[in-house]
């Protein structure tokens, strides 16, 4: 769960999403803070100019007296709050609205009206010694603090909710593009694992870009189940064209056989001719079958098998081979039936090839482990081996057709066989894996249990 | 036996019929589809050996055509193709044993002479005998001119089979389907290998052998 978190988060669009909203709030901070200056000093300027023209009004007294009248008179239509006015006469009187006194703490407006109450907020004050006093005139602020809130509110209105829409559009297309990421994905997966026919299938809606690259991949996809389809027919055409022949072929090598005296060094000679054109025959129709396998038309006809009766029947088969040849054969099977959905004579050649290829590549004294083994909803069959093993970077080489092991190139078999293991494992969707048994070779093939849909339709 | 053989390979063709007359059937052959139908309708064969890839009339058509017309002969089709899907389409036409090419005649023979001898009795014997061979069924023991032979179940079921088909061959093919069920031929000589274990218990104390190897098919077991 958190690592999904943690995917999400990295997602392309959700990264976007908030390097876009960041950008935004950023700007828009920016230039609201920059409006709010430019209001601000515009309001102050204004309240100066009154302020020069207050003052200008009250130079027109001609004497300290009639000025102390003017600002008496002026003081009682005028609240204190907006504006404070204050004349300091030479004979050391006040008049006005309120005074400015000073103390240690610095400069306080008092109320000359309501005795001595001290008046709240900030003003700009302007000063001029006028007849021998001094005359003060200050306006509040009380307008540019409310500006500032005004500018705080646009903030919010404006801003919030832009943040909130961004950020929300973000995750719906990351969860848009994250699916549409996982379809391709899964496309990918499914022609890994060996499904050539699969294709990134696209919504309506998908982004150009998206498209463009699942276009790409199934364009490539295409051309690679062609070249591999072609690549089968050829080999199915030459194996089938030529079974005809080597049917022939035998006949007339068979009646060759007849002519000759037994026993004879050319009768010895053809038997040996003989043995290599099945040996041909034989593998033209691995080549077949394996065709056949990897085309995957057989799982139609799946049916539940038991792995563990089969196993116990082809270790049976091969046991007398494997004592003859002074080999062991040892299965390890559960007590309890292993169902899965499969091909009971795919599955056993499949066995069977990979007890053979144990056998033929151990000497005598080496011994050969067959074991079924259960673990959850899994089941492996694994064919163990004390031999000379398969070299790590030779492992998935030796899957390949016809591919032989340079030490085994004089040993019998055509190189199919494990081609054919493969391809059985495939078809069934189980895994296979080659892996040092330290020493020897150990080939696990794990299948899913038979409770898949199919199973679950039947129970 | 009257055989049919419809194959329009003609060294093949010519290979069966011959083949099979040396062991002393009638054979008629055939090279097309169509003239292969109408002789099968027509003339009272024990088995048709038919190929799958014909002129005119393919083998599937004509093993289809003569079982919609209600003609039971036993059919034994030949073919190139010869993987699992081949087989399955070959025995729902209503083929009875399916062959795949290339082929050693002795194969053939062999399952030539198990589809005519297809109606078995399914009375439920209790002991087979060959010989001085007897074998219970169902107390499961084995005698041989009195004395007791211990057989493992493998080697006893292998040699069953060989009881209940005394005289006619059995091919390694046909042991691996008949005894373990197995419709694939592994690389390996197990099947002689089985053999030749059944036989150091069941002739090798004994001055006659009972398990005859034919050569190019397979074994059987006579009186």
């Amino acid at each position: 769960m958190r690592t999904r978190l943690a995917g999400f988060w990295r997602s392309m669009p959700l990264r976007l999403a908030l390097l876009l909203v960041l950008l935004f709030s950023a700007v828009s901070l920016l230039s609201l803070a920059a409006s709010y200056q430019v209001t601000k000093n515009s309001f102050e300027n204004a309240i100066r100019a009154d302020l020069r023209q207050d003052l200008a009004g009250f130079r027109a007294a001609p004497t300290a007296r009639a000025l102390a009248l003017l600002v008496k008179a002026e003081s009682r239509a005028t609240n204190p709050n907006r504006v404070i006015l204050s004349y300091l006469t030479p004979g050391g009187q006040i008049f006005g609205n309120a005074t400015i006194a000073r103390d240690d703490e610095g400069f306080h407006i008092v109320s000359l009206a309501g005795g001595q109450a001290e008046l709240d907020g900030s003003y700009l004050a302007l000063t001029d010694a006028l007849h021998g006093g001094l005359l003060t005139i200050a306006r509040s602020r009380a307008e540019l603090l409310a500006l500032r809130d005004l500018f705080i509110n646009i903030l919010l209105i404006s801003l919030l909710p832009t943040v909130l829409i961004a950020l929300s559009g973000g995750l719906i297309l990351a969860r848009r593009s994250k699916r549409h990421v996982e379809v391709v994905s899964r496309a990918l997966d499914d022609m890994t694992s060996g499904n050539l026919g699969a294709r990134v299938q696209f919504g309506p809606r998908w982004a150009d870009d998206l498209r463009r690259i699942g276009g790409k991949l199934n364009q490539m996809a295409g051309a690679q189940e062609t070249s591999v389809a072609a690549l089968k027919q050829v080999s199915s055409d030459i194996a089938h064209d030529l079974k005809t022949p080597i049917q022939r072929v035998g006949v007339h090598l068979e009646d060759l056989a007849r002519d000759l005296p037994e026993g004879s060094a050319q009768s010895a000679k053809l038997q040996h001719v003989r043995v290599e054109v099945d040996g041909i025959g034989a593998t033209f129709q691995a080549l077949l079958q394996l065709a056949q396998v990897e085309g995957g038309s057989a799982r139609a006809r799946f049916e539940t098998v038991d792995l563990r009766a089969l196993a116990e029947t082809i270790v049976e088969v091969f046991d007398p081979v494997a004592a003859e040849a002074g080999q062991g054969l040892r299965a390890e099977l559960p007590d309890a039936a292993c169902l899965v959905e499969g091909d009971r004579a795919l599955l056993g050649q499949m066995l069977s090839n990979l007890i053979e290829n144990a056998l033929r590549h151990t000497g005598p004294g080496h011994e050969v482990q067959v074991v079924l083994s259960q673990s959850g909803d899994d089941m492996c069959l694994s064919v163990r081996d004390d031999g000379p093993g398969i070299p790590e970077d030779q492992r998935d080489k030796v899957l390949q057709r016809l591919y032989r092991l340079d030490r085994s190139r004089h040993t019998p078999g055509n190189g199919l066989g494990l081609s054919l293991v493969d391809g059985v494992a495939k078809l069934h969707r189980a895994d296979l894996v080659l892996q040092d048994n330290a020493p020897g070779l150990r080939v696990d093939v794990t299948f899913a249990k038979a409770t898949g849909s199919i199973g679950n339709a039947r129970s | 036996m009257k055989l049919l053989v419809v194959e329009d390979d003609a060294t093949t063709g010519n290979y069966i019929a011959r083949g099979l007359r040396e062991e002393g059937h009638v054979v008629d052959l055939l090279a097309n589809g169509r003239s292969g139908l109408i002789e099968a309708t027509t003339g009272a064969y024990d088995v048709l050996i038919v190929d799958r890839m014909l002129p005119e009339l393919d083998g599937l058509s004509l093993v289809k055509t003569l079982r919609g017309a209600g003609n039971r002969t036993a059919v034994l089709l030949l073919t190139a193709m010869g993987d699992v899907e081949d087989r399955i389409a070959g025995l729902n036409a209503g083929a009875d044993d399916y062959l795949v090419k290339p082929f050693a005649f002795g194969e053939l023979s062999a399952r030539v002479a198990a589809l005519a001898r297809r109606p078995q009795s399914l009375e439920a014997e209790t002991v087979l005998k060959a010989g001085d061979l007897e074998m219970n069924l169902v107390t499961r023991a084995v005698t041989r001119g009195g004395v007791e032979i211990d057989l493992l179940p493998r080697e006893f079921a292998l040699l069953e089979h060989l009881l209940r088909r005394k005289g006619r061959v059995q091919t390694r093919t046909m042991l691996l389907e008949g005894v373990w069920d197995l419709s694939f031929d592994p690389q390996t000589n197990v099947v002689e290998t089985h053999v030749s274990r059944l036989r150091a218990k069941v002739d090798k104390p004994f001055a006659r052998d009972l398990v005859q190897t034919v050569r190019g098919a397979g074994y059987r077991i006579t009186e």
